[in-house]
């Protein structure tokens, strides 16, 4: 039995994307640049995939450009942005809590003579809109944040962030790669100019994402070759991913309310449980403002590592921090830029739920943790682990 | 419930076929990679992070998904430069010869990686070294060398005591390194014609002497002078971690017999050379010494068999205690090249006795 809580990290496929891509039959064979009829059934296709992500974010359809995924997607907002951007504008707003993807491009323009800043968030991981907002003067070219952070699940306030950014006429970046399909996005109420989105995320196929670019924003390409993806991205799309992004996007639409409700509910049932079996544990976020549906919890007593490794061969799947390369883990930065120690962020495990979550799983995933998290806290003390440290 | 053992693999074809075979025999193996060493960035990067792409990791990667048992990378990086590299450089820059093996195996192998296996409810923990762990009825553990001589790592392992080798399961002790590669191959594993890895695993170009330099703050590199026997100095040196006790190479002195490195004096930084025949002592005093089996040695003098050296043969000798920790061990036949840091194991025949590490030569 294996009971798969890393929903933040990738979603299983949607019965209704599995069969779509199965069939694919849908698109033809063709390549949907081509002008006859195999490349219009193919060019169909792809049109109707963008038709249904842009609905799930409510955007015109010749806002999304199809992209690898949400680290390309954020690569082309910021480094599309920062080069497209004149007028010496030569400042970055961001925070110290952003993905990867987000974070190597930003380290990449500053080697390149932009200035980033990087604002703290507080405790609980949320940041001060009003004091990201302040950071917005007029020689910002762009303001990039995270709609929800991945590892602890809180929700940005980025309305007075929007309007400030719009003011000083910078361009205003969301990495909603972790936000839709969790809670509603729509790229008008947001007010954002630009926005990652993920496939697999939402239960869609790994290898797909977009970027939504508000109409009339003309972004440098970081692909270079055809004209595809009104010129700012090269390369024949990714067509099967696509169709199956399309279906996931749909069946999310359909199903947000519901499906939030329902994991809502699973997510509190497993964090009370955990709560009351292992004193000491800490929830890494407040237990409002955050998408209930991830739970980063600092675990008295233990290594993560330890504790990631035995729930796995027990059978359930959770993530800390991020994998390198090799397969290690590394303590997480979203919690060191919360104020967390490098111990408390090595004890610290994300957990986090999805549409194929049941209640089944929940209540044997609780019950399974609480002891688990015992046997690792008597066989390997943390002060023994951080003796070493 | 089959008893579940974690294997340390390297990737290398020893701790592959290792967790191959215990799996084979039926056991419940997590095969477990540590990430040891802080690597460096690649040449043209200017990116941040960490990079840790360990080609090594992914052959034991795919021998774990052949033989179908689970298998991970854990971070023992911080464990390993606390008790590892910093005592290999403190060493050194003491005028002393670390062994970092001997040392990465009390202090990692069978210490932290144990409280891993602990955590993870594993009854066993098991590595590819060649060495054989044998039980008396008693319910005593025995240590002894591989049947295969020219493998045979024994020497590494004398610092696992009773509670140790109770928990611990060298699969290769009785075969042959051939065979080891025979089985690689039938079992299709694709590292199975690797070459050993020679160096120490932290200095991948074996070049000692810079290592210890960047590691050190430059107000702890004992310079001196080289001196003879009778106390003339005859050339200056640039830090007492360039020399190990036998040095005959690089000591920048024209002499007309050959001259070696017979000892190194921390306090002084004195680097002190003669013949080669100066290189015999009568015996050594060990310290921090650990008897396999305590409760075998009733005390007095003993005879047994010393290897001062991986490479180096036995040598008869006879041991006494000098304390709890310490020991005096002479050489029937006298010795050569007694290095301050190294391992001296006591042999008797085949079993792994014990052993220490060395203080110093003793004189006639």
């Amino acid at each position: 039995m294996r009971i798969y809580l890393d929903h933040n990290a990738g979603s299983p496929m949607r019965p209704a994307v599995r069969d779509a891509i199965a069939d694919g039959d849908i698109a033809g064979h063709g390549n949907p640049a081509s002008i006859h009829r195999a490349g219009q059934r193919a060019r169909r296709a792809l049109e109707q995939a963008r038709e249904q992500v842009a609905a799930l974010v409510d955007a015109v359809p010749r806002a999304i450009v199809f992209t690898s995924g949400g680290t390309e997607s954020n690569n082309l907002a910021i480094l599309g942005a920062a080069l497209s951007v004149g007028g010496g504008r030569k400042r970055i707003v961001a925070t110290a809590i952003e993905h990867s993807s987000v974070m190597a491009p930003l380290a990449e323009l500053e080697g390149r003579g932009f200035e980033v800043i990087r604002i703290s968030p507080d405790r609980d991981g949320c940041v001060d809109a009003e004091v990201l907002a302040a950071a917005i003067r007029h020689d910002v070219a762009l303001v990039t944040l995270g709609l929800v952070n991945a590892e602890v699940g809180a929700i940005q306030e980025v309305a007075a962030i929007a309007r400030a950014t719009s003011r000083a006429g910078a361009l205003f970046h969301l990495d909603a790669a972790q936000a839709v399909g969790r809670v509603p996005v729509r790229v008008e109420d947001l007010g954002c100019d630009l926005m990652t989105i993920s496939a697999h995320k939402i239960g869609g196929p790994a290898g797909i994402g977009a970027l939504y670019v508000r109409p009339g924003i003309n972004l440098a390409p970081t692909m270079l070759g055809g004209p595809q993806e009104s010129g700012m991205r090269a390369g024949t799309p990714n067509l099967l991913g696509a169709i199956g992004f399309g279906v996931a996007a749909e069946a999310v639409s359909d199903a947000l309310e519901d499906e939030r409700g329902r994991i809502e509910i699973l997510a509190d049932a497993l964090l009370n449980h955990l709560l009351g079996t292992i004193p000491g544990l800490r929830l890494n976020g407040r237990r409002e403002g955050r998408v209930a549906s991830t739970l980063n919890l600092t675990f008295p007593g233990v290594l993560g590592e330890s504790m990631l490794i035995a729930l796995d061969l027990e059978g359930v799947e959770v993530s800390m921090g991020s994998a390198c390369a090799a397969g290690a883990v590394e303590p997480s930065h979203v919690l060191t830029a919360m104020g967390r120690s490098a111990a408390e962020a090595r004890s610290s495990l994300r957990i986090s739920l999805g549409w194929s979550t049941s209640a089944k799983e929940i209540a044997d995933a609780a019950e399974i943790i609480a002891r688990v998290w015992r046997r690792v806290a008597n066989a390997e003390p943390a002060d023994n682990a951080e003796a070493a440290r | 419930m089959s008893a579940r053992v974690l294997v340390a693999m390297s990737g290398g074809v020893d701790s592959s076929v290792a967790a191959a075979m215990l799996h084979e025999q039926g056991y419940d193996v997590v095969g477990i990679a540590m990430r040891l060493t802080p690597e460096g960035l690649p040449a043209p990067t200017r990116r941040r992070g960490t990079c840790c792409s360990y080609e090594d990791f992914e052959d034991a990667r795919r021998v774990a998904e052949r033989m179908g048992f689970p298998f991970y990378v854990i971070d023992l990086r911080a464990d390993f430069a606390a008790r590892v590299i910093g005592n290999f450089v403190a060493e050194y820059l003491n005028a002393r010869t670390p062994n970092p093996c001997v040392m990465c195996n009390r202090e990692i192998k069978f210490d932290r990686l144990w409280s891993r296996a602990r955590a993870l409810e594993a009854d066993f923990v098991a590595t590819g070294h060649y060495a054989r762990i044998e039980s008396t009825p008693g319910g005593t553990f025995h240590l002894k060398r591989a049947l295969d001589g020219a493998k045979d790592q024994s020497y590494f392992l004398f610092t696992l005591g009773q509670r140790e080798l109770a928990r611990t399961l060298f699969p290769l002790g009785s075969m042959e390194k051939s065979e080891v590669r025979e089985r690689a191959r039938a079992l299709g594993l694709r590292n199975a014609d690797k070459p050993e890895s020679q160096e120490i695993c932290f200095v991948p170009d074996g070049d000692y002497v810079s290592f210890v330099e960047r590691a050190a703050l430059s107000a702890e590199i004992r310079r001196g002078s080289i001196v003879t026997g009778d106390g003339r100095a005859i050339a200056e040196h640039k830090g007492v971690h360039n020399f190990t006790v036998g040095q005959r190479r690089g000591l920048g002195i024209a002499a007309g017999i050959p001259m070696y490195v017979r000892e190194i004096r921390a306090a002084t930084g004195e680097v002190v050379v003669g013949s080669r025949d100066q290189l015999n002592s009568a015996g050594l005093i060990a310290e921090q010494v650990r008897m396999v089996d305590p409760a075998w040695f009733e005390g007095g003098e003993i005879a047994l068999e010393v290897k001062i050296r991986y490479r180096h043969p036995a040598l008869p000798a006879r041991l006494r205690m000098l304390s709890e920790e310490r020991a005096d061990v002479r050489f029937e036949h006298g010795g050569s090249a007694v290095t301050p840091g190294q391992a001296c194991v006591f042999y008797r025949g085949d079993e792994v006795l014990g052993g220490g590490f060395i203080e110093r030569a003793v004189e006639g």
